[in-house]
């Protein structure tokens, strides 16, 4: 299967009367973008902001991140199963508007999640302060129970990215790249000296609010399965999850996944990336324990070398890491795993809730509970009064300037357990 | 199956597919009772960190366990150990709780502990 990514690299992001993308600009007709996301019955209003990189603008509660991407040439459509028919994505060629995204925010529960600065040390921490984000704010009926607030938000901003993705669909792309994986035994018979490699990755799935959506199926519904990973760049994973902002994977993190990137960059030079398995962190214990046979399964049928193992969240999570890294390397198959830190704000502690001797070769995307200081910015986007009340937040940590004080697990990406991070301890 | 818990919803609301034993007291509380009926002999089935919502951030808590007893399951041992040693590591922080008292915010809390431990019982019950 091989896919082509057809970036156009955007500088900046306007209001206008028009909808269209000129020279690297994307012109929005906010009331035309705002009607369209208004025909979902449960939102009751919508707004819409633009926040740049270097501003002094903080957005808050970030829920889900999306980059704009179109299908121009191949089978299916961006999301499928979820705005899309469920037609197998991954191939021919799509179009993505590189450098823009789509942020959603909404005060889904009381003690939400996610900050995203645009400028200052804040913006050092999350990927998103470099792009130029089209934030969206919904606001739900009354009475709206959370599962479904959290639905509206999710398909609200599926909706406008893809909306904005429409907009590249007749463009020349600035820059073509080209992600192939063969079958099998091609693949085998293509590179027969390099050591085979796929990746396993992790989703979150442990029910309300901390869900993952494959081709619109559930995840914690579904034995661990394959992928071919060209079809990530479709879309055909995307985030329900809004909690834990600094380790959870936007559907940003699913289209642009480094793991699959990096893999890639390196097939036919050092190692043969042979594709991609998916399993899920439930939380109950038999499902973990099929779980992880099943990657263990799959990864020896693979007839792979080593796998590289990544997680998303946090406690329950570190279990289902440990029991997938212990069975595939007692398969005789290599293992290194990508996790974050609770290490305790001075660094000191156990950093994960489970451990195991065969666990030997780990990246770290960095100590959740270390404590950053925001400072003020001039503009607040969402709801400024939920920083007191923010995942990694406490009584105290939203100060009558505006500066917030908190752990880096408030930040958006910032920890983020695909290794999807700016900074770096080398 | 058993649910230890100190959620109010499952107080007020017993789910019928298992032995709801609700008791008053902390998230640490909770995972004490379940270590203590571990070394009796119960199993656990449900993970005692579900959720990324923080020990020091939601006071709520509920894990499954099996109702028949055998001999010492080692590895239910082992997640519970682990997370009380995690529980604790947390509490080292401010304790967000006291201060989210809020009836608002602790009955989020509770819908999510309450909604992530359901998917928990709809499993075991198909089994």
């Amino acid at each position: 299967m091989k896919l082509e990514l057809g970036n156009i690299f955007i500088h900046d992001i306007q209001f206008d009367r028009l909808s269209r993308v000129e020279k690297g600009i994307i012109y929005i007709n906010e009331e035309e973008l705002k009607a369209h996301l208004l025909e979902d019955e449960n939102i009751r209003s919508v707004s819409c902001d633009i926040a740049k990189p270097g501003e002094s603008v903080r957005i808050m509660p970030v829920k889900d991140v999306i980059e704009p991407r179109v299908k121009v040439e191949g089978e299916g459509g961006v999301f499928p199963g979820i705005l899309s028919k469920v037609d197998t994505v991954g191939s021919g060629r799509t179009n993505v508007l590189k450098g823009a995204a789509v942020v959603t925010t909404g005060k889904i529960v009381g003690f939400q999640e996610g900050i995203v600065d645009m400028s200052g040390p804040g913006a050092d921490y999350t990927p998103f302060s470099k792009l130029n984000n089209l934030v969206v704010i919904c606001e739900p009926i009354e009475g709206l129970k959370q599962h479904a607030h959290e639905k509206a938000l999710r398909f609200a901003g599926l909706k406008a990215a893809t909306y904005l993705g429409q907009l590249a669909k007749d463009l020349e792309a600035d820059e073509v790249e080209s992600f192939e994986t063969l079958s099998l035994i091609e693949g085998i018979r293509q590179y027969p000296d390099l050591p085979r490699v796929a990746y396993v990755q992790m989703l979150q799935t442990q029910g309300l609010l901390h869900d993952t959506y494959v081709y619109g199926v559930d995840m914690k519904q579904s034995l661990t399965t394959m992928l071919y990973p060209t079809e990530l760049m479709d879309g055909a994973i995307i985030s329900g999850n809004c909690v834990s902002a600094c380790d959870k994977n936007t559907t940003y993190h699913h289209l642009n996944n480094p793991v699959v990137r990096d893999l890639y960059a390196k097939h036919g030079k050092e190692l043969n990336f042979v594709g991609m398995i998916i399993t899920n962190e439930n939380v109950y214990l038999a499902d973990k324990e099929r779980s992880s046979d099943w990657s263990a399964k799959l990864a020896e049928f693979l007839g792979v070398d080593g796998v590289i193992i990544s997680q998303e969240g946090f406690g329950n999570p570190d279990t289902d890491l440990i029991m997938n890294c212990k069975k595939i390397e007692a398969k005789g198959i290599k293992t290194v795993i990508i996790t974050d830190e609770y290490a305790g704000r001075d660094g000191a502690s156990q950093s994960l809730a489970d451990a195991d001797a065969s666990a030997d070769a780990v990246v770290t995307g960095g100590n959740a509970n270390m404590v950053v200081n925001l400072p003020p910015m001039e503009k607040v986007i969402g709801h400024v009064k939920v920083a007191d009340t923010i995942a990694g937040g406490f009584d105290g940590s939203l100060r009558p300037d505006g500066s917030i004080v908190v752990e880096l697990q408030a930040i958006t990406g910032a920890t983020n357990e695909l290794g999807f991070n700016r900074l770096s301890a080398r | 199956m058993i649910l230890i818990t100190n959620n109010p919803k499952f107080q007020k609301d017993p789910d019928p597919r298992c032995d709801t034993e609700y008791m008053a007291g902390s998230y640490r509380d909770v995972l004490i009772v379940v270590r203590d009926m571990i070394h009796q002999g119960h199993k656990l089935l449900s993970h005692p960190l579900s959720g990324s919502v923080k020990p020091n951030e939601t006071p709520y808590k509920s894990i499954l366990i099996s109702k028949s007893t055998g001999s010492l399951d080692v590895d239910s041992l082992q997640i519970i150990e682990d997370s009380i040693s995690t529980c604790d590591k947390f509490m080292k922080n401010p304790v967000k709780y006291g201060y989210n008292n809020q009836d608002a915010l602790l009955a989020d809390f509770s819908e999510i502990d309450h909604g992530l431990i359901e998917v928990a019982i709809a499993s075991a019950s198909s089994r």
